[in-house]
């Protein structure tokens, strides 16, 4: 019986949480064992289909077969973001397009910018009634299954009290000029709450604010739990919640290049970060969060797997080489214990001489 | 030899160390490198003037640097721990060499000791084969020869039995001792007569002589030193059953004699009425005897 528990972070990064999928996959072809999963926004929802499987190979297929769903979408059919298809299919209420589209415009009015054709589109086309009955939502209906998130492994998400959408993003902001950082996010045991709060807890933690209506939980109103602890990325790298829950080996998976968490804040803690090798930006950081290139999902998926194997991969073979060497030396030890053959041949020997 | 059965990788001790958790000193090392060359990557792409005043502003610049420098220091420190995990293992390694070769020193005086045990042993075994194969030698020449002493006393004694029997009747007194000598001589008696030393030849030699004078003594009814006129004990018997040609079978017998040498025999075979010079007119059982012993045994 290994004495190992191990949990595994799912960081917030929108579209990009089709890296997880990549992770996941290599982990279980390298035998990796999970014990428990905390995640922030896509990774709240990407560790809820984990947590809910029968294994991590079976996690692993329904993640690949949910954002695949995604990738092969017709971008003709529905006219929105992998992420936000992907957010609303899982239950979120969008908020109003109107006011969606009167932010935005307000904001180019004082920048003096254009409005991108895509968001122009998106938020066109932006209504609830387009997302209802697509394979993708009965996909995440029958992943999703509560009962089963209720059996499986302890999941954490990362949520964030929500204020008001506007001072929000404003204090995120401003901790992202170093200059105050955000408030730290409260991490939620998703099994712990009672059944009704389980999803809106889930939702929550992904509820991008603007895009989304905060979801209420124990009578507070909560959003995207990557926004707190923005300066250090407290939030959004949950792995606070996993350390507290006894895990001795944590794997944290990372969204964004160059991440600034740093496992330096957790001294005592046995980390193995998987970082992006090669960028994982692909055409900047509000269309990869959205994924309004769903033909990009693939390639994070792969990324992700190769990440894994080679992250994973170089920290197992050098806990190999060190185990051959501890039981290389165990083995000189006991080869030495060779008192009694020795005993033999001088008893031996000396009959000879007798 | 320990007892135990030898550790390798199919060892449950190292399928526990495998499946335990990693050292944090060795993950940190070796996951430190991939997390370095992350922040390392950005920093290289983040040299324009924006970004650089930029992320020297919000200080994210610095917080990455910051990051940069401590995985180093992770990487050498676990270099450093590694190292010296090394290093108490190589000296493991080396005492359990230098243990080898005591024992070794110790297995090969040992095997010089064996040697030098195996080499007198085998010395020892080939004097005693030697010793032994003599010995061996010996026994069977005094078997062969007991052999051949207990062959020569048979035919000694069937030959004296064959005469008190009466099958040599046919002859004269002295041609009946003259025929069992010569069967002795040319039979297995003989042989031993003519192979033995002098010493053993005489004996056997005086048996025979005493048991002849004995047997002419009874033929003749007389005591051993009885004299008698030659020609009677040349005398050939006389009767029906003897056979008609025995006269001229003792005739062939010593037809190779030579009066001079072989008075006796000349006379007993060749022409009994002519007795040469050297042999007596009177005999007796004794003299008889012995004259013809000299005669046909004398080498």
């Amino acid at each position: 019986m290994s004495d190992m528990k191990v949990g595994l972070v799912l960081s917030g990064g929108g579209a990009k949480g089709a890296y997880h999928v990549g992770v996941v996959k290599a982990l279980h072809e390298v035998g990796a064992q999970v014990d428990a999963v905390a995640g922030a926004s896509i990774g709240a929802l990407n560790g809820a289909i984990l947590a809910a499987a029968p294994s991590l190979h079976e996690g692993a297929v329904r993640l690949e077969t949910l954002w695949m769903d995604l990738a092969n979408t017709s971008p003709l059919k529905f006219n929105f973001p992998a992420y936000i298809q992907l957010l609303a299919a899982s239950g979120l209420h969008l908020a109003s397009a109107g006011v969606l589209k009167e932010i935005v415009q307000k904001a180019q009015h004082i920048a003096g910018g254009a409005m991108p054709a895509g968001i122009s589109n998106f938020l066109g086309g932006l209504n609830e009634g387009a997302l209802s009955d697509t394979p993708l939502q009965n996909h995440i209906n029958q992943y999703l299954d509560q009962e089963a998130l209720n059996k499986g492994l302890p999941l954490f998400v990362s949520v964030f009290k929500h204020d008001h959408a506007f001072r929000d993003l404003l204090r995120c902001a401003v901790a992202e000029l170093g200059i105050v950082d955000s408030a730290a996010s409260e991490f939620v045991h998703i099994q712990s709450l009672p059944i009704l709060e389980q999803k809106e807890a889930l939702l929550a933690s992904a509820a991008i604010p603007l895009l989304f209506a905060p979801k209420r939980i124990n009578d507070n109103l909560y959003s995207d739990g990557g926004q707190g602890g923005w300066q250090k990325m407290q939030g959004n790298t949950p792995i606070t919640p996993l350390l507290e829950a006894g895990c001795n080996m944590v794997v944290v998976t990372h969204l964004s290049d160059g991440s600034l968490w740093s496992r330096h804040d957790f001294p005592n803690a046995t980390i193995l970060e998987i970082r992006p090798q090669s960028n994982i930006s692909r055409e900047g950081l509000v269309p990869d969060i959205l994924g309004f290139n769903a033909g990009k999902l693939p390639s994070w998926i792969e990324q992700g797997y190769v990440d894994t194997m080679h992250c994973v991969g170089r920290v197992m073979k050098a806990t190999k080489s060190r185990v051959n060497l501890k039981v290389s030396e165990a083995a000189v030890v006991q080869s030495q214990d060779t008192a009694r053959i020795d005993q033999e041949m001088q008893i031996t020997m000396s009959r000879l001489s007798a | 030899m320990s007892d135990l059965a030898p550790i390798t990788s199919d060892s449950k001790i190292y399928q526990v160390l495998i499946s335990s958790l990693p050292n944090k000193f060795i993950v940190d090392f070796a996951n430190g490198i991939d997390v370095g060359r992350d922040h390392l990557r950005v920093q290289r792409q983040r040299t324009g003037m924006g970004a650089r005043l930029y992320d020297g502003f919000t200080g994210q610049g610095a917080r990455r640097q910051a990051e940069i420098n401590a995985s180093l220091i992770d990487g050498v420190e676990g270099s450093l721990i590694w190292l010296g995990e090394l290093t108490e293992s190589l000296a493991l390694s080396n005492y359990a060499i230098v243990q080898v070769n005591e024992r070794l020193s110790v297995i090969t005086q040992n095997v010089t000791t064996l040697a030098h045990y195996s080499a007198d042993t085998r010395h020892q075994v080939e004097k005693l084969s030697i010793h032994f194969n003599q010995r061996c030698d010996q026994l069977n020449q005094q078997i062969y020869r007991i052999d051949f002493e207990q062959r020569a006393e048979r035919q000694l004694e069937q030959v004296f039995n064959k005469w008190a029997a009466g099958r040599l009747n046919t002859f004269s007194l002295a041609g009946r001792c003259y025929a069992a000598m010569e069967e002795l001589r040319w039979g297995v008696f003989g042989d031993y007569c003519r192979i033995h030393n002098n010493h053993i030849r005489q004996g056997f030699l005086g048996d025979l002589a005493n048991r002849a004078i004995s047997q002419l003594a009874n033929d003749a009814s007389m005591e051993p030193g009885d004299r008698s006129e030659m020609s009677s004990w040349l005398a050939r018997p006389t009767g029906r059953t003897l056979l008609a040609d025995a006269t001229d079978a003792l005739a062939y017998l010593g037809d190779g004699s030579n009066p001079e040498v072989q008075p006796f025999v000349f006379s007993i075979t060749q022409l009994p009425e002519q007795t040469p010079l050297s042999v007596p007119k009177i005999c007796n059982a004794d003299r008889l005897a012995r004259a013809l012993v000299s005669e046909l045994f004398s080498v």
